[in-house]
């Protein structure tokens, strides 16, 4: 410690002035200050500086960044769900030519019974088959039980011709086509249904 | 053994406020002196020394040991001088208090005077010395910091600290060899 510019007596004559102390209130506040802090608030009273002081901003940026990615890619997830997923399952024998399949509140045109059948295989492999896509399944009971409703009602008219019951078949037939405009009726029950 | 004061600073920002107190023990007098002799009055020096500890209690999560702990406290403390040396002139005091408290311990009267003037008179040439030299001086008698730790406490050259020792040490002799 002893520096070229030491001087004994000066250093004796320096103590000499006397060897004052803070009072003792003062160190009280000071210490009971410092206790507080120590117990009350672990963190740093002091705003962060140096090199420091870009970490609060840069993880403020980071958390804004990470939530608007979250959600821009929950929305993409959500997106492609919603269009895979088919406005209806269109039924396999409609007109493929038909205008009404941009009319949303028509019913759907029904599928005779054989394809009725080769659809609720579709449907069995459907649910079977792994990778199947899972949208389809739960948007086909509606269309079947409108083909099925359409494929029971020419049964009935089959059976009014059956029953000679012709002018009340006629009708229900052309009732039927008003009410599917778009459905194919298969040749095999054509020739059942229609007035020969 | 002791620890050491960078470790009792350390243990206490991670919570322990023993190590504080036994840290402001071993520091109290000597940083209160020197605040004292730098300002020349007490009730403003209570309250920068006040200042001071409190930088440090703030301060206690971005401490780490690079230097010791003296020369990182009276950093604290000189920055705190030197905004209040910014803000005020000081006046040189003229009498001294502590003259009188030290020179008593003489028996014959005339001896007694001789020393209470011979103090009085360096009591007043420290405070006439020049802020640098004096603060310089205080720090090497009351922190016992070398020429090289007051160089990094007040940011000047060591050459130019040592200087300024010099200059104080020279200018203190004078006030006794005078006497």
């Amino acid at each position: 410690m002893a520096e070229p510019e030491d001087d004994l007596e000066v250093s004796r004559r320096y103590r000499e002035l006397g060897r004052e102390e803070p009072p003792s209130a003062l160190d009280a506040r000071i210490v009971a200050e410092a206790r507080c802090a120590a117990e009350t608030h672990p963190a740093s009273l002091v705003a962060p500086t140096g090199r420091r002081r870009w970490y609060f901003p840069v993880a403020a940026a980071a958390v804004i960044v990470l939530a608007v990615a979250v959600t821009v890619q929950l929305e993409r997830e959500q997106r492609p769900d919603a269009e895979a997923a088919p406005p209806s399952a269109p039924a396999p024998e409609l007109n493929k030519d038909s205008q009404t399949a941009a009319r949303p509140a028509e019913p759907k045109a029904p599928a005779p019974a054989a394809d009725m059948a080769e659809m609720r295989a579709d449907r069995q492999e459907a649910g079977s088959a792994a990778g199947a896509p899972a949208a389809r399944a739960p948007m086909q009971p509606r269309n079947l039980s409108s083909a099925e409703s359409a494929a029971r009602e020419l049964e009935r008219i089959a059976r009014l011709r059956t029953e000679g019951k012709h002018d009340e078949a006629d009708r229900a037939l052309a009732e039927f086509r008003k009410r599917y405009p778009n459905y194919r009726i298969p040749q095999e029950m054509l020739k059942r249904v229609e007035r020969r | 053994m002791e620890a050491p004061d960078e470790a009792l600073m350390l243990a206490y920002g991670g919570g322990d406020a023993g190590a504080f107190e036994i840290l402001y023990a071993r520091h109290r007098g000597a940083l209160f002196r020197f605040v004292l002799r730098g300002v020349k009055q007490r009730a403003l020096a209570e309250e920068l020394y006040q200042e001071i500890w409190m930088r440090v209690i703030e301060a206690r999560h971005g401490y780490s040991p690079t230097a010791r702990f003296t020369t990182w406290l009276y950093t604290i403390a000189h920055h705190r001088l030197v905004d209040h040396w910014r803000r005020r002139e000081l006046a040189v005091a003229a009498d001294s208090d502590v003259a009188e408290l030290s020179a008593g311990a003489a028996s014959d009267p005339a001896r007694q005077a001789e020393a209470r003037e011979s103090l009085a008179r360096f009591a007043r040439a420290l405070e006439a010395l020049p802020h640098a030299q004096r603060e310089a001086f205080l720090l090497h008698e009351e922190a016992g910091l070398t020429a090289m730790e007051i160089a990094a406490v007040t940011g000047s050259e060591t050459e130019a600290v040592k200087s300024r020792l010099r200059y104080a040490v020279a200018k203190l002799k004078a006030a006794i060899d005078h006497g």
